[in-house]
């Protein structure tokens, strides 16, 4: 067996209606003015009363920061950093979706720290614990309420910066289910599927997974498989809401821990210089990424596909087919699109399409991809998946 | 115990490995493309090395201070360093275990990795040659 190292620092509590303890459990690590980030959406939808009524309750006005756009940026970050120095504020209370999550993660290293968000990118490069920070995820997707990164679009380069760092990760996730209730199907879908691709990318990772990773990544691709159609087709089904749920924590757990792969490098690489969305681009890449793994994978995947009833086949590539399969068919079921190109990414010219292969090879994730991918292997899954 | 006994010994191996480097195109070439300027922070012993590719035309090679800010900086024991060149260090394990530590946009310097790999074979006889003593003992 591979020495491993598995680490999950945030504690997880699960709950309906749970968001409405958010400002107690601030308090509980000695927060008394938290600042609360989310978006602009959010607030005006309403969903956040609860939890805001919690921190009424607690005396205390809510301050509260929601200037987030979708795929946050080095600007927003500095923002909320500034707004909560301003505001005197001695936690992070981050209610949102990945973007939200990440902001929050990176001003909160500003907020702790002082100085440049920039001089704090990298890995490990942050030594000391930050102010607490209570994540709760509106969507079903990123896992960021309980990874170790963040990742902070930089406009000008068309770029994603890392972030990482085991004290990023957030103190406490509160999964609230009800949260969930107002997400769009195609929403629901997209970061589903971008779960999906964290448990299938960290499954394969294998110089780094491990026997309790992949627990966590096969418990939640079952989770999503079963109840991702239920989620999109209704999203009023709570049990299908707080399964999706739970799923994209565990597969947050398992992608911290053992990391994500090409997949991830190529939806980083054309998110940053298309803004599509993070999870739609991953639901388009991830069977043609399989397949180019298959071959190094196909023992993993096969034990999956069995562990997932996709197939009763003893050959691993048969097996392994059946779960690359039983993907396309879930991408179909929940209306996804299948192609680049209907995701409005534009045709590229040689260069263009250079200067982007660029940006997967210098993707972090890339490392963690168990086959090496030469620049005419990037180039090929592209062109398949366009 | 530590493996080099002294700041010393890692100057000596580290300012040598660089140098044979410099002379290898394929290796050379790409790094010098990236136009990266690369600082390593060794501990047990200390040391700190600057590699810079920046004006992409030489490489220069600076160990201790150096007045240009690196636009990477890499922070490992002196130890991991030794078992980089020695082809025995899975960075994404010391990455995700907090062995190394990397500061700055290390996607770039994590690209060039591929491109150092051929230094593994170089390795073993810059440490002989240089320190007069057999890896396998030590
Ligand atoms: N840190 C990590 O570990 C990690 C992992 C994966 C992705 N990410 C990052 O997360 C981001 C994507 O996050 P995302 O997929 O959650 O989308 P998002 O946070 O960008 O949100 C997308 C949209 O959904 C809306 N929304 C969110 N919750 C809603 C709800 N309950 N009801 C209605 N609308 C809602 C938001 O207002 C926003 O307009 C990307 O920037 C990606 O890089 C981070
Ligand atoms: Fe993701």
């Amino acid at each position: 067996m591979n020495t491993f190292v598995f680490q999950s620092p945030t504690k997880v509590c699960f709950g309906e209606y749970l968001s409405a303890t958010a400002f107690e459990v601030a308090k509980d690590m000695g927060a008394e003015r938290p600042l609360i980030i989310t978006d602009k959406f959010l607030v005006a939808s309403g969903i956040l009363e609860p939890l805001l009524n919690g921190v009424r309750d607690g005396g205390v006005e809510p301050i509260i920061f929601s200037d987030v756009p979708p795929d946050s940026d080095v600007e927003s970050v500095n923002r909320a950093a500034q707004f909560g120095l301003e505001q005197a504020c001695d936690a992070i209370i981050a209610v949102g979706g990945g973007s939200v999550m990440d902001t929050a993660k990176a001003a909160n290293i500003c907020l702790s720290l002082g100085g440049d968000l920039l001089d704090y990118q990298g890995l490990n490069n942050i030594e000391d614990p930050l102010r607490p920070l209570v994540a709760i995820p509106t969507t079903a997707g990123t896992g960021s309420e309980v990874s170790f990164v963040a990742m902070i679009k930089d406009s000008a380069e068309h770029r994603k910066l890392v972030f990482g760092s085991r004290h990023l990760a957030p103190n406490v996730a509160i999964l609230d289910p009800v949260l969930l209730i107002s997400l769009p199907p195609k929403l629901t879908a997209a970061t589903g599927l971008d779960a999906l691709t964290h448990g299938l990318e960290a499954l394969v990772a294998t110089v780094t997974n491990s026997a309790v990773s992949d627990a966590l990544a096969i418990e939640s691709a079952r989770l999503i498989f079963e109840y991702l159609p239920r989620a999109t087709s209704n999203g009023d089904d709570m049990e299908a809401r707080s399964a999706t749920l739970v799923a994209s924590t565990m597969a947050g757990i398992a992608f911290s821990n053992s990391g994500v792969g090409i997949i991830h490098a190529l939806a980083h690489a054309t998110g940053a210089r298309f803004n599509t969305h993070h999870g739609i681009t991953n639901a388009v890449y991830l069977p043609h990424g399989m397949r180019f793994n298959l071959e190094y994978s196909n023992a993993i995947y096969g034990r999956a596909a069995r562990a997932l009833g996709f197939s009763s086949s003893m050959d691993d590539n048969e097996a392994s087919e059946a779960l690359v399969k039983a993907v396309e068919r879930l991408l179909k079921e929940v209306g996804l699109p299948t192609e680049l190109k209907q995701l409005g990414v534009p045709e590229m010219n040689e260069e263009e399409l250079q200067e982007w292969v660029n940006l997967v090879v210098e993707d972090p994730a890339i490392i963690f991809n168990p086959r090496e991918a030469s620049v005419e292997d990037i180039i090929g899954i592209y062109k398949r998946a366009y | 115990m530590p493996f080099f006994s002294s700041t010393e010994e890692v100057q000596k191996i580290m300012e040598a490995l660089w140098y044979e480097i410099r002379e290898h195109q394929e290796i050379a070439l790409p790094l010098l493309q990236s136009k990266l300027i690369v600082q390593f922070h060794y501990r047990e012993p200390e040391g700190r090395l600057t590699v810079d590719c920046s004006d992409g035309q030489n490489m220069l090679i600076i160990w201790g201070e150096y007045d240009k800010k690196p636009i990477v900086e890499m922070f490992m024991k002196a130890d991991v360093a030794h078992q980089f060149w020695l082809g025995n260090v899975n960075v994404p394990v010391y990455l995700i275990s907090g062995r190394i530590v990397a500061k700055g946009p290390v996607n770039r310097a994590l690209a060039l990795l591929p491109v150092v790999k051929p230094a593994f074979k170089i390795y073993p006889n810059i440490f002989e040659d240089t320190l007069n003593r057999p890896l396998v003992s030590a």
